[in-house]
């Protein structure tokens, strides 16, 4: 085990991660409405060594009852939407949604329509677009905090 | 060695249970079944087995009889050949629902029924970065008696949505079937297409598909460990092979600008261009991912509380795994030798070893091993590969076009089919795609009774299933 923390403190030290800049925290709880699965790889990528949300005070929550933003990926599928609405009910306000990669924001989405319910936003009040199929985790994360923070999200 | 086509063998429906007994007492394995709309009266029927890296094609005008009771491993095929096409297997019984969500709750599990039987309901949506699918668990106590699966919460209908499109359209549609199995998918879909217009891959096209599996596998495997460790709660583990992944895609995205190598396989050619300091850059890169993969693989081996949790949860039987038709590393890791990549004469895998664990037994533990034996392996090929600098290539002509176009490709999560057929003017008329996920699923739910319902997230992470490439 200690060859491992060994490893870990020697790439915190090379990936050389900023300060946070700012106080604040935001809880977020994913939704997956029909991805392809690479926009999770990345958003369970934002919590990984080499970027650390945690300490910008991004955390994924377990439950929809203790967020204050639905990060959802994917085009929505007729079957997700439900689960999809439901959760946003479940949620304590103010909430928000955030729209993460190409799919959720209704871009370039693949499949039939008999398939697919309509896009997100319109089914819910999206405030975070997260461009990118899929966005990286710097971009994920940049926007999250841009929102955080009531800053325009990045270029 | 020329690549081999198939066989196709048109069988009436009346003869489709005695043709398919007669392929599998010849040693023929089952691949993948579907249906393919037909103009008459009901779909048409086709199923795929393989041999030694020879496949055969069965065509059936129309479907009659269940094949369930001689390969268990089509059931999920037939099930779904029913909801989404509307095929009827005569002898199938209950025939149950799978991809179809409208039909109620007992028409799609088992009836689990005596004293202190509850059910436990998980999903579609999770505590986690999770996909989305359901999960409904009859249990006593904290021991599991059966577990039904509901997937296709995540059904785009991709495989509908590529038909009448144009090849390069229809690639799109099978790479994205899943993210993180997109570059196997997109070569299982371009072998298919040119096995169909007699395209023979030249060299250094076989070894630029194959470059790219082999990474795609890499960071596969490395973040298949990092999932396992989370999955017994050891965070050194999850965050260091979260580390190592990292740098893997990181390594992906130098060398073809995308992390998930997303659009680097085209089909009748690769546009993949590596020059001699590029290749020794990546081969160097690499050398170095190797030996911390290796030492960090070391230190797991030696966390006792963690191995004692991968022992004994989990058991594949190599019996099991023949019968249901298990794939990849989890039927490896019960014994099975299958492995799609030692019979791949359009990719240059040549004299490949897969990885085996030392002991066959199918519990974690073993899954475990495969992926862990199974990195330097992979890194080995990576540096043969990348021993001279790669140009773009263009398949040759070898053979006159036909129709139908099959192909077989080892995923990170194990054999995935490949079936095209392609209409008039290069347009794709049917296009189904089997993946490794959605051959195992199946064989989750057969391994998980017996054990401990806090155990499933580790029984599961052993697998590493994707819900996006069973789904589609
Ligand atoms: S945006 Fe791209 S990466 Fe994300 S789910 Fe859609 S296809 Fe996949």
């Amino acid at each position: 085990m200690f060859v491992l923390l060994r490893q870990l403190q020697r790439l915190r030290r090379d990936a050389a991660l900023t300060a946070p800049r700012r106080r604040g925290s935001l809880a977020l709880r994913h939704i997956d409405v029909g991805s392809c699965n690479a926009c999770e790889h990345e958003l369970t990528a934002v919590s990984s060594p080499y970027y650390d949300m945690a300490r910008h005070g991004l955390g994924i929550v377990a439950s929809p009852r203790h967020a204050d933003v639905l990060l959802v990926t994917g085009p929505v599928t007729t079957r997700m939407r439900e689960p999809l609405l439901k959760a946003y009910e479940s949620m304590p306000e103010p909430r928000t949604v955030a729209a993460l990669g190409d799919c959720a924001m209704g871009c370039g989405v693949l499949g039939d329509v008999a398939a697919l319910a309509p896009p997100l936003d319109e089914l819910l009040p999206v405030a975070v677009r997260i461009p990118g199929c899929p966005p990286s985790p710097d971009a994920i994360a940049a926007h999250l905090l841009a929102y955080l923070h009531g800053e325009e999200p990045p270029a | 060695m020329t690549p081999e086509r198939f066989t196709r063998r048109d069988v009436a429906p009346a003869a489709w249970r005695g043709e398919v007994a007669a392929a599998l007492a010849d040693g023929w394995r089952f691949a993948g079944l579907w249906a393919e709309a037909a103009g008459g009266d009901g779909p048409a029927l086709r199923a795929a087995f393989h041999r030694h890296g020879e496949r055969l094609l069965l065509a059936a005008p129309a479907a009659r009889d269940t094949i369930v009771d001689l390969v268990p491993a089509a059931g999920w095929d037939e099930r779904e050949a029913h909801d989404l096409h509307g095929a009827a297997f005569a002898g199938h019984e209950p025939l149950r629902a799978l991809v179809d969500h409208d039909a109620p709750t007992p028409q799609w599990t088992v009836p689990v029924e005596g004293r202190d039987v509850f059910q436990v309901a998980v999903g579609p949506t999770h505590a986690g970065v999770i996909e989305s699918g359901h999960f409904r668990f009859h249990v006593v106590g904290e021991r599991v008696l059966h577990l039904d699966l509901r997937l296709f919460y995540k059904h785009r209908g991709l495989e509908r949505a590529a038909e009448g499109r144009p090849v390069t359209d229809a690639l799109r549609h099978a790479e994205r079937a899943c993210g993180a199995d997109a570059v196997a998918n997109a070569i299982a879909f371009a072998h298919a297409v040119e096995d169909a217009r007699g395209l023979v891959p030249t060299p250094d096209l076989a070894r630029a598909r194959t470059l790219l599996a082999e990474l795609e596998r890499l960071y596969n495997h490395l973040n298949d460990l990092s999932a396992i460790c989370a999955g017994v709660g050891f965070a050194p583990g999850t965050m260091a092979f979260a580390g190592l992944k990292e740098r893997a895609m990181r390594l992906n995205a130098t060398l073809t600008g995308h992390r998930f190598l997303h659009g680097s396989v085209r089909v009748g050619g690769s546009g993949l261009a590596i020059s001699a300091p590029a290749a020794s850059e990546l081969r160097s890169a690499l050398a170095e991912l190797r030996a911390e993969t290796r030492r960090a693989w070391r230190e797991l081996q030696f966390a006792g509380s963690v191995q004692d949790r991968f022992d004994g949860v989990g058991v594949l039987a190599l019996e099991d795994a023949r019968r249901l038709g298990a794939v990849g590393p989890a039927a490896r890791a019960a014994g099975l030798a299958i492995d799609a990549r030692t019979d791949a004469p359009r990719l240059a895998y040549r004299e490949l070893v897969p990885a085996v664990p030392e002991q066959p037994g199918g519990a974690v533990a073993a899954p475990v091993e495969v992926r862990g034996a199974g990195l330097p392996v992979g890194v080995d090929l990576l540096d043969e590969l990348l021993a001279a600098p790669l140009e773009p290539s263009v398949a040759e002509p070898g053979g006159a076009s036909r129709r139908d176009g099959l192909a077989l490709v080892e995923s990170p999560r194990g054999q995935t089919l490949c079936a095209v057929a392609l209409g008039d003017g290069g347009v794709v008329d049917r296009l189904h795609l089997r993946t490794g996920s959605y051959a195992n699923w199946p064989v989750l739910a057969h391994v998980v009774p017996g054990n401990l319902l806090p155990d499933f997230p580790l029984i599961n992470k052993s697998f590493e299933l994707c819900y996006a490439c069973a789904d589609r």
